[in-house]
């Protein structure tokens, strides 16, 4: 009777029916009216559990339950909870662009029901990933969520690129879920239980512990694109569909936060080791992603190895957490998995705006390389602007959200720095500088971005730049919630100081965190945005005055100049990209006729993955090559694999009978 | 008496192994049928009940009378030849086959020190599942690997009754809806193949690897 009247009483679970729903209004026969309804549908489930979450307890000031409900099945905790309003609130702004997305299929005539049903599963089984406190219905859910991510990418299955994309994707899901297994299975080994909150395993037990640690970094690593782990990112974003790849930039490779995060619940506290481990790879994510990024044409292609880059700003927060975890200080701790928790939070908002702007834009360009680019200011205010703070705020520059939570973790450093003083000072700068570096380039990359595609003069001619309502709206829902952030960061420092006082660290909390005046950002922020706004004003009375000069882009004083003479993308990174020659893979071919008569010259210029041309491929080939060596075992005769059985069965046989 | 009544099952296996023409596999399939019917009957005898008789009669219908007229119609039909072409010749697969159920009746005895079970049921049941397997490895005739998967299914059967000394009713009605089921495809695709290839030997079925 209890759980009927949770059932009933539970929003949630009212959002979730609704967003099953939406299922069946895909089965109608009108493309445009299915796509239609369905979405709507979806939108309202989701509309309801957002709510549903936002007035639970983590978004009041009541205390969390720690309870868990339908037979153990699902608990909704703090982290849960948290992560399940990253999913829902960035779910909200993708579905809404899946409209005019999808807009263009339905009006191509192609088939789009089955992208939408699994759209649908999709976004279902992100959230019921978090929610969960079983094992198995965790395995089970992450599993039809990499499915239903694979399936809904090979939306235009006949390009050779999609294929190969979504095959690495497919691939890494795969082992990667494998990994998960073994994880699970030790931890059900060392507890006797399938249910989250019956692990609690301490970290001096043995050599178990350290194995689940380890496994969880590599298996959820691969879903969150930690460095060595990443290769399959960059392939996979690029040829998804825009909806799925801003969805999967912003909210499935969380997942693997999420993974990382709920594992630590289960051992901590975690000796110090692990810290630097985490920190290690991160730092080395986030330098290498933002500088592949700098090296890359496709603007999809970048912004994937941008959320390399800042997965690996968030495990610089989680390693600096588990660092304090070790040696039981919370203020670190509160530093380190707030910076990180809130810039999981913050990624996954100016992510998605990215990747949604970059979609509108090969939505109407038909192209996603960079160089062919250019002016589209003139075409698109609106989204040019969004997009301009999408980037700002990815870059970590104040006043947008992406500063808030590095500043966070710049404050995470010098703690540390603070509290443990002996050779962490030497160290902790270096991380900072490290981040700080990153920074730069992050904003070097998003000045190349912003500058080539949206200003100058149109390299590839546009017919015509046709943006909908529903893009407006979507980004618009994002930008507003970088500004927010940005500005206000009061509620949301908050709300994640609470996630870490009632699941990361029991009883003794620090205040570390909202003990920083952030009201002193808000005042900061508006009154530069105000000065901002006056010179903007004095701006533009001086025009009126004195008349506006205009000159072509990048003209440099030369007349007459045409669009392919403006300065380009690659040659905007080329300084850069060529001091990590080796490991950029970073090719430049240059042509150029040395006659009387000159020919046309060519210049080209591209990276490969270095993990991924270097490592990865050549180990799957040589597996390849092994597994091929097997072949003559597959014969055509049902006769040799009956053999076969008999030979298996007799062997588990023989183990069985001598086990006895 | 089960142990008599499982002997004489060992029995006909034997001479399945031994015998070269198709209708006597037939035979022998009706022969174990009756077997296994007898062993239900005298166990509902020792305790009788009515749902209890449903199953041995249930077994005698399908076994004894339906799939052994049904593949004694698709020989006819199709006209299969009589011999059953094997692989490896009877007398060397004859040795093979005490071998093996030696080996598989020492080790249910030594097993059966741990476990509460019937040997020699369990043993030749277990017998007639790897006698039925080696029947569809060293045969090459379609419809004689149906009579091999028949004999494996009654090896199961047997099994069953060894191990646990009653499984639910239902499942058993199941299982054998299931294999009346098998053997009815199996006959209809032997029809297709018929139409497609020459023979009826698997052999043939190796074509249609991709």
């Amino acid at each position: 009777m209890s759980i009927l009247i949770d059932l009933c009483n539970n929003l949630l679970v009212a959002s979730f029916v609704i967003q099953l729903l939406a299922i069946i209004f895909v089965f109608n026969k009108n493309n445009r009216t299915a796509m239609y309804s369905a979405n709507i549908v979806l939108l309202v489930g989701l509309t309801l559990g957002l709510a549903s979450t936002l007035s639970s307890a983590l978004f009041s000031s009541a205390e969390i339950s720690t309870e868990s409900i339908f037979l153990g099945y699902i608990r909704l905790d703090a982290l849960s909870l948290y992560f399940l309003f990253i999913v829902q609130l960035v779910a909200i702004p993708t579905t809404i662009y899946n409209f005019s997305y999808l807009q263009h299929y339905v009006e191509k005539k192609r088939p789009i029901k089955s992208f939408v049903v699994f759209y649908i599963i999709l976004i279902i089984s992100t959230q019921l990933i978090v929610i969960t406190n079983h094992a198995i219905f965790f395995l089970v859910s992450w599993e039809v969520m990499s499915l239903s991510s694979y399936l809904g990418m090979i939306l235009e299955r006949e390009k050779e690129e999609v294929q190969r994309g979504s095959f690495y994707y497919f691939a890494a899901s795969h082992v990667l879920i494998f990994i998960l297994y073994i994880m699970f299975f030790f931890l059900h080994n060392q507890t006797g239980s399938w249910l989250f909150s019956d692990y609690h395993l301490s970290f001096s037990t043995g050599i178990v512990v350290p194995t689940i640690f380890i496994l969880s970094i590599i298996g959820f690593g691969i879903k969150a694109g930690f460095m060595p782990f990443h290769f399959w990112l960059p392939q996979a974003h690029p040829v998804a569909p825009t909806v799925l790849s801003a969805f999967l930039s912003g909210v499935l490779i969380k997942m693997g936060i999420y993974g990382i995060l709920r594992t630590f619940l289960f051992i901590k506290p975690v000796p110090e080791w692990c810290g630097w481990l985490v920190l290690i790879i991160s730092i080395i994510s986030a330098i290498l992603g933002v500088w592949y990024a700098l090296a890359q044409h496709d603007i999809k292609r970048l912004l994937a190895y941008h959320s390399v880059e800042n997965i690996g700003i968030i495990g610089i927060g989680i390693g600096i957490g588990f660092i304090g975890s070790a040696n039981n200080l919370p203020a670190i701790q509160v530093l380190g998995f707030g910076g990180a928790l809130l810039h999981t939070l913050n990624h996954a908002i100016f992510k998605s705006l990215l990747f949604i702007g970059s979609g509108v834009v090969y939505q109407n360009l038909g192209t996603r390389n960079i160089e062919l680019m250019g002016g589209l200011v003139h075409r698109a205010k609106y989204i040019a602007l969004l997009f301009l703070i999408g980037s700002v705020a990815i870059s970590g520059i104040p006043p947008f959200n992406g500063f808030i939570s590095e500043f966070i973790i710049y404050m995470g450093f010098f703690n540390t720095a603070d509290e443990l003083k002996n050779y962490y000072p030497i160290l902790m700068l270096l991380f900072a500088v490290g981040l700080a570096f990153v920074g730069g380039l992050a904003v070097a990359c998003f000045t190349k971005v912003n500058s080539i595609m949206f200003l100058g003069s149109e390299r590839k001619e546009v017919k015509h730049f046709k943006t909908s309502i529903y893009d407006n709206i979507s980004l618009g829902i994002l930008a507003a919630l970088c500004v927010v952030i940005g500005f206000y960061p009061q509620p949301f420092v908050g709300v994640v100081n609470k996630v870490i006082s009632s699941s990361f660290i029991l009883g003794n909390s620090s205040s570390a965190l909202i003990d920083i005046d952030w009201l002193y950002f808000t005042i900061i922020f508006t009154s530069i945005a105000f000065g901002i706004f006056i010179l903007a004003l004095i701006k533009i009375r001086i025009e009126k005055k004195y008349g506006r000069r205009t000159s072509d882009a990048w003209g440099c004083g030369y007349n007459n100049l045409n669009p392919r003479m403006q300065y380009t993308a690659s040659s905007f990174a080329d300084e850069l990209n060529t001091i990590p020659q080796s490991v950029l893979v970073y090719h430049k071919k240059f042509e150029v006729s040395e006659t009387a008569f000159p020919l046309p010259s060519k210049f080209e210029s591209h990276s490969k993955d270095f993990v991924d041309s270097n490592i990865a491929m050549p180990l799957f080939n040589w597996l390849k090559s092994m597994v091929a060596k097997l072949k003559y075992l597959q014969q055509t005769d049902i006769r040799y694999y009956i053999a076969f059985i008999l030979i298996i069965i007799s062997i588990y046989s023989l183990i069985a009978f001598l086990w006895v | 008496m089960e142990n008599v009544l499982s002997i004489l099952f060992c029995l006909s296996l034997f001479y399945v192994i031994v015998t070269s023409r198709v209708k006597a596999y037939v035979t022998v399939l009706q022969i174990q049928g009756v077997l296994l019917s007898v062993l239900l009957i005298i166990q509902v005898i020792h305790n009788f009940s009515v749902y209890g008789i449903i199953l041995p009669i249930t077994l005698l219908l399908v076994k004894v009378i339906l799939i052994p007229r049904y593949i004694n119609k698709v020989i006819s039909e199709l006209e299969i030849k009589r011999r059953i072409e094997p692989t490896i010749q009877q007398m060397i697969l004859l040795p093979i086959v005490i071998v093996t159920m030696i080996t598989i009746f020492i080790v249910s005895s030594i097993l059966s020190k741990n476990t509460a079970m019937d040997v020699i049921p369990f043993a030749s049941g277990f017998s007639s599942i790897v006698v039925g397997i080696y029947i569809i490895m060293f045969r090459k005739k379609l419809i004689v690997h149906v009579c091999g998967f028949l004999i494996l299914e009654n090896g199961i059967f047997l099994f069953g009754t060894a191990v646990a000394s009653e499984l639910p009713m239902l499942i058993e009605l199941g299982v054998l809806l299931d294999v009346f089921v098998v053997v009815f495809l199996m006959g209809i695709t032997l029809n297709r193949i018929s139409s497609t290839f020459k023979g009826f030997e698997v052999s043939h079925l190796g074509r249609l690897k991709d």
